[in-house]
């Protein structure tokens, strides 16, 4: 029996759709049904964790958030289970951020974060908004932070606000943490930043990223980094309020399984045609 | 091979539409049952705004069954609704706190606006030489402000470059196999049970040291791959389609978790299934 081009075409359309059902059904069921999958925070997000609860309350950090709506999924569980861990050991927390689409996420969950540790804006935080600049903009930050944010992102003079006494530039930072969509981690932060004034830098970054960051965590330039939702995920469980990211993961396991499974018939079935079916006309 | 998009019989037209009709329904029904709750005499704001997330997401999913009006509505919406948003937060966020604002709406007197003004007019001058790339005529005033982002870049940019990118990343690639504090941290047992930190340290400097050195010889086109030099230049191949597998597996992780995302909304917020 020969086969058409036609009908080839057909039943590839066909399997295209029958896996679109079954990744679909993949995510969709952990939602309704809770399935056994288990996993153990990886070194590279305990490192992290591990870093934020060595310092002192009242130590600054600062959060640089640099993504927008479009990788929310992977990166706002990330920025919420850090300013709640931040919050929970009393930091100074500074937030900012390079993407000025992503104010408004990065405004609402600090907002929310402050209001369910009860912490106030301006004593116990400071969100700083957005300001154009980029590579200008850190160095300007290592030189002199309050004069590259002189107000706040509500207009309110940073000279004086008790989170950032002391606080002169990103050298009397201790630690940054950049959670980045773009190329912010390796074009900005590490270079311009880590490099150039001294202090620990951490990072989240979504999972296509997470490969090309590895050379950064060997060199000791990143002390930590957490890798797309598994990230995220991780850091839930270590804070122990595992939430989004955490149920996420159960999504994702099974949809990584089911993936594996697909993968693998698919190549027994190229093989098989390969040598057993009929010749393609 | 792309899926070629087959001309549908009218009997398939039939049931299409009918399925949409269908869907339609479902949909209206369910943002009338689960976002319109009963004893209120409108939905709120939010609510329209998770209806009309809801319905976007669901429109742009169905371009996985075929390409079709609602979806290129949709997509056109969506390219429209983030050029606006970006250009509105770019005069909110830059334009207006650094001209607008201290140019022609804080300042009280004449001389403070002469002091802002001169404070800001390089600036200002050269980004408005990057407009006139829009005209034939004036395009050449642009050069300037090119001239000094090019310089700037160049300078600040290069030694940063060597030291970031090169010198720090040689460091941990050339240290040495058997360091005195792994030398110490070693035992006997731990060539025998393979738990030892400093063994799996002495493996991974192994690892790291032939994989440099044999991708860097696949690179290396001035002589024929042939022999062992064909041999290393294999291994080379095969560190490199280890790290292209791992960066793979990153990238189905990260589109499956934005599907996570837009499905998890579709449930909790949408649907008001409030999680396990």
């Amino acid at each position: 029996m020969k086969i058409t081009p036609e009908a080839t075409l057909r039943r590839q359309e066909i399997t295209r759709r029958i896996i679109y059902a079954l990744v679909a059904l993949a995510v969709i069921t952990p939602f309704i049904h809770a399935l056994p999958f288990k996993f153990k925070p990886m070194t590279l997000s305990k490192n992290l964790y591990d870093k934020v609860e060595s310092l002192k309350p009242g130590t600054p950090v600062l959060l640089a958030l640099d993504y927008d709506p479009s990788s929310m999924a992977e990166l706002q569980p990330m920025s919420i289970a850090i300013l709640r861990h931040c919050f929970r050991r009393n930091l100074r927390v500074i937030v900012m951020t390079h993407w000025n689409t992503g104010v408004g996420l990065c405004k609402d969950v600090c907002e929310k974060m402050a209001a369910e540790a009860g912490k106030e804006s301006g004593k116990d935080y400071v969100f700083l908004g957005f300001k154009p600049g980029y590579q200008n903009l850190v160095l300007n930050m290592g030189e002199n932070l309050l004069g590259a944010f002189d107000k706040d992102f509500y207009q309110k003079p940073t000279e004086g606000m008790p989170v950032l006494e002391g606080v002169r530039s990103l050298k009397d930072i201790p630690l940054v943490i950049n959670i980045a969509a773009g190329a912010s981690i390796d074009g900005l932060w590490i270079p311009y930043g880590r490099d150039r004034f001294g202090f620990d830098l951490g990072a989240g970054c979504t999972a296509v990223m997470a490969p090309d960051l590895y050379p950064y965590l060997q060199s000791k330039q990143l002390i930590g980094l957490l890798g797309g939702l598994r990230g995220a995920a991780d850091y839930e469980t270590l804070i122990g309020k595992p939430e989004a990211a955490t149920k996420g993961m159960q999504a994702q396991s099974l949809t990584h399984v089911l993936l594996i499974v697909l993968l693998i018939g698919a190549n027994l079935v190229y093989i098989g045609r390969r040598y057993f079916g009929p010749k393609e006309a | 091979m792309p899926p070629i998009e087959q001309p549908a019989s009218s009997k398939t037209r039939a049931i299409e539409i009918l399925v949409v009709v269908v869907c339609l329904a479902a949909f209206l029904l369910t943002c009338l049952l689960v976002q319109w709750p009963e004893g209120q005499s409108k939905v709120s704001a939010r609510g329209i705004g998770v209806i009309l997330a809801a319905g976007l997401t669901l429109i742009m999913y169905s371009f996985l069954y075929r390409d079709n009006p609602l979806f290129k509505a949709a997509e056109n919406l969506y390219v429209g609704a983030t050029l606006g948003y970006t250009l509105i937060t770019t005069y909110r966020l830059s334009l207006k706190p650094d001209i607008i604002d201290p140019l022609f709406i804080d300042p009280p007197t004449l001389g403070v606006f002469a002091g802002e003004f001169a404070r800001r007019f390089v600036p200002i001058v050269l980004g408005f030489f990057l407009l006139t790339r829009l005209s034939r005529k004036y395009a050449w005033l642009s050069r300037y402000s090119y001239t000094l982002m090019v310089g700037w870049g160049a300078g600040i940019g290069i030694p940063i470059v060597v030291h970031t990118f090169i010198l720090q990343q040689i460091q941990p690639a050339i240290r040495p196999l058997l360091d005195a504090e792994t030398f110490r941290a070693l035992t006997p047992f731990s060539w025998v049970t393979l738990g030892s930190p400093a063994l799996w340290s002495i493996i991974g400097t192994l690892v790291i040291l032939v994989g440099t050195v044999c991708v860097l010889f696949y690179f290396f086109f001035s002589m024929e791959h042939k022999g062992a030099g064909g041999a290393v230049s294999r291994v080379g191949i095969w560190f490199l389609m280890i790290s292209f597998g791992a960066s793979f597996g990153y990238t189905v992780m990260a589109r499956v978790s934005l599907l996570i995302g837009r499905v998890q909304f579709l449930i909790e917020e949408w649907l008001g299934i409030a999680g396990r």
